[in-house]
Parts: C-alpha cells; sequence; structure tokens
C-alpha cells in the first residue's frame, strides 16, 4: 500500500487570530485528483497552502509522501509541487519561455534540458513554441496564460500539483477547452519515477492533484474525489457520484441548479467522455 | 549670451575643472546614498513595523535646509569640516530619502499573488527578491535615482560655500560681484547637468527593463559616460596638490583680497589653491582652524566681537593686540594689517541725501524722528539730473516710512544695528527687511530699500549712485584688514609668510574701493585686477 500523496491528519490553522480549519482530517491517494469545494470563507484555500509550507498548521500534521511538512526542507518540497493560481500568476518580467523555465533552472538542469523542455512542455498545453516561447505575460489571452501557468507549474516534473481557482476568472468555453486540455495533460504526461520517495512506490502513474474550485460542475468534471469543507470543517468526502447523491442540505445548496440539469451530471463525469 | 560663451571660453580649464567636481559630488553621493537607501528600503518593506522610524527619519534629514546642514556639519569631527567631505555627507543626506522611498514603494507595488507564486514554486527569499521582486521594483527604484541626481545636482551648487568646489563656484561668485555672466557660467552647465544625468539615468532604466532593450539607449549611455570620464579626466589633470589653500569669504573685497594673497605667495614660487567664496565668517574660522584653508583675509573687529566674542572697540591698536593674543592661542598668526579699515557704512541714495540735506548718521537719525515729510524719494536708479528736477517739488506722495535693509550678520552682530541703535537713537517704523549682502547695494539704488548697512570699501557705493552717511558718534569699531594664517603653515612656508608681511600697509581704502568697483562695476576679473595692482609702477 503506497503512501498517500497528501494527508492531512488531525490538521487545525487560524488566520488573523481566527479559526479558519478545525480538526480537518483528509487523505489524498496517489495519483488522484481531489477537488476541494466549499463557499468563500470555508477554508478551501487555507487548506491547500498548508501542503507547501505557505502556511503552518496551528494543530495536527500534514503528510505529503508519509512525511510532516514540518519535517520537509520548505524549499525542496515546494519545487516538487506545482502551483497554479487565478490567472495563473506569470512573473511579468520574464517571457513565457523564461516563466516555464524557473524551477528547472533552479533545479540547476543543464540549458539544452531546459529549451527542450521549454518547446515540450509549451506543445504539450497547445501553445506553438515558435510563437509563444518569445511571448510576455501581458501578451496573452486569459486562456493562454492558464496555460502557461499550468506549462510552468508542471515544468520540473513535479509528482502533486496545486491548483487554486485555476480557471476561476475564465469565460465558459475558454473554460470548457481547458477542462479537456487538463484531462488531456494529467493522461498524457504521467508523474515520474521518483525512487527517492520514502514509501518506494513506483513510479509512471497519474499525477496527484488538489484543485481548490467554487465551481461544482469544474469538481464534477475534474475531480476524482471531491471534499466538501463547510466553516473549517469537511463535512463530505467522496467520489462525485456520491456527493452529489448527498442529502445533507450544506452540500446540496453548494450544487444548486446543477443538480436539475441532469445532462449537466452526465457530461461532468469524466469518465463518461472518454 | 556673447558675454557668457566668451566667460566660457576663457574659463573652460576652470570650468571643466568645477564640472568634474559637480560631477564627482552629485555621482558619489548619490551612489553612497543608494548603497544606504536600497538596503533600507527593502528592510522597511520586508517589516512594515520598520518602516516608518526609516522613512520618518529620512523625511526629518531633508527638512534640514541645506546651508544649515553644512553649518551643523563643520564643527563635528570625522564627517565634519570644510570641503568634499563634509559635502558628500550633507548631499548623501539628502539623496536618501528618495531613494528609500522609492524602494519601498517599488517593492510594496510588487504584486503580493506574484510574490506568493514565487515563495510556492520554491525561490528562496534571496531568489524571490533578486528575481521576482527586483526587477518588478526597479523601475520605481530608478525614478527615485533620477529625482535624487536632480536634487544633488541643485544642492551641490551650494556646497561651494564650505569649499568644496563644484559649479556653485561661479553662482556664489557672481552673486558676490552682481554679474548675472558669472551666475549663468555656473547655473546653466548646472541645469544641463541636471538634465544629461535624468536623461541617462532614464536610459539606464530603459536598459534595465527586459521588455524595451533599445540600442540606442546604449548610445545615448555611453554618450554620457564619456562626457562624465572627459570631465573626470580634465578635473584631475588640472588639479595637482598645491602647498597653500588660501581662502576668502563669499564678497567681492574678500575675493579680491584673496587673490591677493594667492597672487603673492604665489610670485614667491610657492603654489596655492583658492578656495575663495567660502561663507560667512564663522565658516572661513572654523575652515581655518581644521586645516580646511590655511590663509584668509580677515578684519580685526570682526574677530574680536564675532568670533572671541569680546565687546567691540574702536582703538585699533588694542584690538589689533587683544586680537592676536586670542588668535595666538588656536595657533592662528596674524598677519602685519593691509592698511584699510573696512567698517561698516550706513548708505543711502545720493539724491536722497542731497534732497534732505542729510550727511551723517545723526541726521538721518534726526529724520527717523520726523513724520512722512522727510521720506525718500524711491526712484529706482534715479540718475543725478532726474533727481535734482524732482527735488524742488519732491512732495510727500510715498507716505510710506523710511525702509531698512540689513544682512544677516549686521543684525546678529553686537556692534551691529542693535548698538548703532542706541548710539543714535535709530528706530524705524518697520522692522527692517533681512536681506542678502551680494543684493543689498542693488535693492538700495533700486528704491526698494531707503537705508542700509554696506561696506566702506565697496565699489558699488560710488557704481550705484550712493552716499556713505558719515558716522559722527564714531561708533563703529574698526574693522583693519589683516590676514590671518595657521601658524604651522606660516613656520613651514616662510617664503610664504614673507610674502604675505610684504602686503603690510599697501593697499589704501581709496584702493580697495577701487578694486572692488573694477569688479563690481566695470566686470573685470579679480585676478586681473590684482594683477594690475600689485604690478603698478
Amino acid at each position: 500500500m503506497a503512501e498517500p500523496a497528501v494527508q492531512f491528519a488531525d490538521v487545525s490553522a487560524s488566520r488573523g487570530g481566527r479559526v479558519v480549519l478545525q480538526r480537518v482530517s483528509l487523505v489524498v491517494p496517489q495519483g488522484q485528483t481531489m477537488a476541494l469545494v466549499g463557499r468563500s470563507g470555508s477554508g478551501k484555500t487555507t487548506l491547500l497552502r498548508l501542503v507547501n509550507r505557505l502556511l503552518e498548521p496551528d494543530g495536527g500534521e500534514v503528510l505529503v509522501d508519509g512525511q510532516s511538512t514540518r519535517t520537509w526542507d520548505p524549499i525542496a518540497l515546494r519545487r516538487r509541487i506545482g502551483y497554479v493560481i487565478q490567472d495563473a500568476g506569470l512573473f511579468p518580467h520574464l517571457t513565457v519561455a523564461d516563466n516555464i523555465a524557473i524551477v528547472p533552472r533552479l533545479l540547476e538542469w543543464s540549458a539544452d534540458r531546459v529549451v527542450a523542455r521549454i518547446d515540450e512542455m509549451l506543445t504539450l498545453v497547445s501553445l506553438d513554441p515558435q510563437v509563444f516561447r518569445t511571448r510576455w505575460p501581458d501578451e496573452l489571452s486569459g486562456g493562454q496564460r492558464q496555460r502557461a501557468g499550468l506549462a510552468r507549474a508542471l515544468a520540473a516534473e513535479p509528482p502533486l500539483l496545486l491548483m487554486d481557482e485555476p480557471f476561476g476568472a475564465l469565460d465558459p468555453i475558454t473554460k470548457a477547452e481547458l477542462h479537456a486540455e487538463f484531462q488531456r495533460v494529467q493522461r498524457l504526461l504521467l508523474a515520474p519515477q521518483n525512487e527517492t520517495l520514502p514509501s518506494g512506490r513506483g513510479g509512471g502513474g497519474r499525477r496527484s492533484v488538489i484543485l481548490v474550485t467554487h465551481d461544482m460542475a469544474e469538481a464534477c468534471a475534474l475531480a476524482d474525489q471531491i471534499a466538501v469543507l463547510h466553516e473549517g470543517e469537511v463535512i463530505a468526502c467522496d467520489t462525485p457520484a456520491r456527493v452529489m447523491a448527498s442529502n445533507d442540505h450544506r452540500v446540496t445548496s453548494l450544487f444548486g441548479e446543477l443538480r436539475l440539469k441532469p445532462e449537466a451530471t452526465q457530461q461532468a463525469t469524466p469518465r463518461g467522455r472518454e | 549670451m556673447t558675454e557668457l560663451l566668451a566667460f566660457i571660453a576663457s574659463h573652460r580649464a576652470e570650468m571643466a575643472t568645477r564640472l568634474g567636481e559637480h560631477v564627482v559630488l552629485v555621482a558619489a553621493s548619490t551612489a553612497i546614498a543608494a548603497a544606504i537607501g536600497i538596503p533600507l528600503g527593502v528592510l522597511a518593506a520586508r517589516r512594515p513595523s520598520w518602516s516608518r522610524p526609516i522613512v520618518g527619519l529620512a523625511n526629518l534629514a531633508q527638512t534640514i535646509p541645506s546651508l544649515a546642514l553644512f553649518g551643523f556639519l563643520i564643527p563635528l569631527p570625522l564627517v565634519g569640516g570644510i570641503g568634499t567631505r563634509t559635502a558628500l555627507v550633507a548631499l548623501t543626506v539628502y539623496a536618501v530619502l528618495p531613494i528609500l522611498r522609492s524602494t519601498i514603494t517599488g517593492l510594496q507595488g510588487v504584486p503580493a499573488a506574484i510574490v506568493e507564486c514565487a515563495v510556492a514554486m520554491g525561490l528562496t527569499p534571496a531568489q524571490v527578491l533578486r528575481q521576482v521582486e527586483w526587477p518588478l521594483a526597479l523601475p520605481s527604484i530608478v525614478s527615485g535615482l533620477r529625482v535624487a541626481v536632480v536634487i544633488g545636482v541643485g544642492t551641490a551648487t551650494i556646497a561651494s560655500a564650505i569649499g568644496a568646489g563644484g559649479l556653485g563656484d561661479y553662482i556664489f561668485r557672481g552673486l558676490a560681484m552682481v554679474d548675472a555672466t558669472v551666475i549663468l557660467a555656473g547655473a546653466l552647465p548646472a541645469a544641463l547637468l541636471a538634465l544629461a544625468a535624468d536623461a541617462a539615468l532614464a536610459a539606464a532604466g530603459q536598459l534595465a527593463d527586459p521588455r524595451r532593450r533599445a540600442r540606442r539607449h546604449v548610445l545615448v549611455l555611453a554618450v554620457v559616460a564619456a562626457l562624465v570620464a572627459a570631465t573626470l579626466w580634465a578635473g584631475r589633470s588640472s588639479g595637482g596638490k598645491a602647498d597653500l589653500v588660501i581662502g576668502s569669504k563669499n564678497f567681492t573685497e574678500q575675493v579680491v583680497l584673496g587673490e591677493l594673497l594667492a597672487q603673492v605667495i604665489e610670485r614667491a614660487g610657492i603654489t596655492v589653491e583658492r578656495r575663495l567664496n567660502l561663507g560667512g565668517t564663522a565658516i572661513a574660522h572654523e575652515a581655518l582652524l581644521s586645516g580646511g584653508i590655511d590663509v584668509y583675509a580677515e578684519y580685526t573687529g570682526t574677530s574680536l566681537t564675532a568670533i572671541f566674542k569680546e565687546p567691540p572697540s574702536a582703538d585699533s591698536e588694542a584690538v589689533f593686540a587683544t586680537v592676536r593674543d586670542r588668535y595666538a592661542a588656536v595657533g592662528v598668526t596674524v598677519m602685519p594689517r593691509l592698511g584699510f579699515n573696512n567698517t561698516f557704512a550706513i548708505l543711502v541714495r545720493a539724491g536722497d541725501a542731497r534732497r534732505l540735506g542729510m550727511k551723517t548718521v545723526s541726521d538721518l537719525a534726526g529724520r527717523l524722528r520726523l513724520k512722512p515729510e522727510a521720506t525718500p524719494q524711491a526712484t529706482p536708479q534715479a540718475t543725478p539730473q532726474v533727481t535734482a528736477r524732482a527735488t524742488p517739488q519732491a512732495t510727500p506722495q510715498a507716505t510710506s516710512a523710511w525702509r531698512a535693509g540689513f544682512g544677516y550678520e549686521f543684525l546678529e552682530r553686537p556692534d551691529g544695528l542693535k548698538g548703532l541703535s542706541a548710539a543714535y537713537g535709530l528706530s524705524f517704523a518697520k522692522a527692517p527687511r533681512v536681506m542678502d549682502l551680494n543684493l543689498i547695494y542693488r535693492a538700495l539704488a533700486a528704491g526698494e530699500i531707503d537705508v542700509t548697512a554696506g561696506d566702506a570699501t565697496s565699489g558699488l557705493i560710488e557704481a550705484l549712485g550712493l552716499t556713505v552717511l558719515e558716522d559722527d558718534r564714531r561708533y563703529f569699531p574698526v574693522y583693519d584688514a589683516a590676514p590671518v594664517a595657521r601658524a604651522s603653515v606660516m613656520r613651514h612656508y616662510p617664503a610664504a609668510a614673507a610674502a604675505i608681511r610684504s602686503l603690510a600697509g599697501r593697499v589704501s581704502a581709496a584702493e580697495m574701493r577701487q578694486m572692488n568697483f573694477l569688479v563690481d562695476g566695470e566686470k573685470q576679473d579679480p585676478a586681473s585686477v590684482v594683477r594690475a595692482f600689485l604690478d603698478r609702477p
């Protein structure tokens, strides 16, 4: 049995003196995509930031590959976790190519390998390297920026990817395109072989992903499991279908009109599309 | 304009030196300020709780008037004294704030999400600063540097007052000579220098922006760098180490006397450096004590009252003896007196004096006690003929009372206005205006004021149609001109001491006034006026 990619064990956290998470326990298995959903202020972003130690828990432990984040070197931890935020967070003073190359260069890859990787990643996210390599972030459309952001997050072959409302700022059509793109990337780009993992698990499987979103349709479309947060507590954690079937009004209220449109649910099941 | 070009052409070697000094002052102070301001700015941006005291301190420093700051610094050890070092300290103090501010603003302007992304990607704090925050804050920091440099070029002109050289030399010299051409010779290059430095930094800022690596900016930078290098080289090549440094205060007669001392010493085969146009008595004295200068011409009465805080006296020999002893105690030798007494003179327009029949200060005091019918005729620059014609029907159409204007020193000194008022029972209806000594004669001639106190040896008295009212109660103490020199330097250069002694009694009041007139009225170069004086048969 492989170690889970991420495990939250009885985690509490507060921000600015306000308790945001209360004794949360949650397991993200290797190779799975976990969506964290909930209303604004439910604690989902805080939970995400505990994983790469942008925040520290007040109590409990966050385990990445079986090891507490407290004992990880934060820099080494972060370099093996991809991070994508809304509007991508590309550095405005670097070209698309240089943005993608940041972590590989921090890891001191050879120049040839970095250049090859830039083109590989751009191709992967369907951006023509000839065109986009030298573009500046503010010359890209919202969807192109998000693709470049995904390419940057995946460039150094991280086994874990954190995404915070990555498609939040996009129009519905672009968003749908990117959903498909994300699923394709997940299929094509398998997580790397990594012998150094304490679990000794074999690589080559799917990448583990934690996705924060307030969009239930997005969660259903992309995630293997959905964790519903409500006022700092996980009130449900299951497959999209079972979460959809919940009778808890705190959960059902999140689905809103989605439940009234069965075709949306149908379409939102990832395996249903393949 | 042609006069200006002619002046620049005839002074080009000296001008290159001054320009070089100016560039060095500004470049060095800005560099030091950047070395202080940028790290402080980074610190303040990192810890907002430190930001307030740091910025507050820089703000406070910025509010100190520049001349006052120079004054504060002179007596301090290490950073103080006279010359380039003190000027650098003051200029650095002024340059820190804009750089500090712009650094903080630039860093705080980097979007939080961008910084968070950088941290989340595994950049170390140093890498976040160097690779992300610094490049994004750089445009703001460059704008701060530009502000600092432009302020610095302006403030560095004032550094001339404490003997740091630079283009301010011409501005102060021009003010002393009341010569707009000379002022412009300093002000115009300073303005151009400010523009050039601003453009150079703007180009540098563009270069630093990876988005617009336009080659023409490289060209602009290269041209500016070449100019800077050329002026530095010119400044260096003409500035050798002199044996003696001659100082002077900041008015025409002092510049002439400084030149006189310099030339007699040079004729004895000793090299000198001229630090003329230093601020007032206090700065010249401090400079002498600190070794910033070795010799300057002082007036015995000034030393007695302004430096040694003794009550004034009209006894020439007694004053000289007292001053000689007091100076000896601080390692300064008083050389033999030059021969003239530059006491204060109460001045009015010649037309007013004639019209109202005033010859003495007592006459003036009498007039002041009367009411409006004795008001002065405020005709700007009235020629004698016009004044004569206007005299008969001098109706008191101007109901304003006598307006007085005095220099800063005259208002403060014990032998100045206070004592004069007591001795003669003078009282003015309105508080006297405080004016720059250099502008006072013109203000009087132009009718902006009606009475003032000037130097008895001023060449402007005749040149501007002014009249000296006789000090009939012998109120003003003696101000015999005498060189004062560092005793150790005089021992080390006996030939220089002998040369200075050779001037004993050689300059009469009439000759001094004539030389002052040639410089102030005829716009002649002080050096050539002094040369002619020494060469006369």
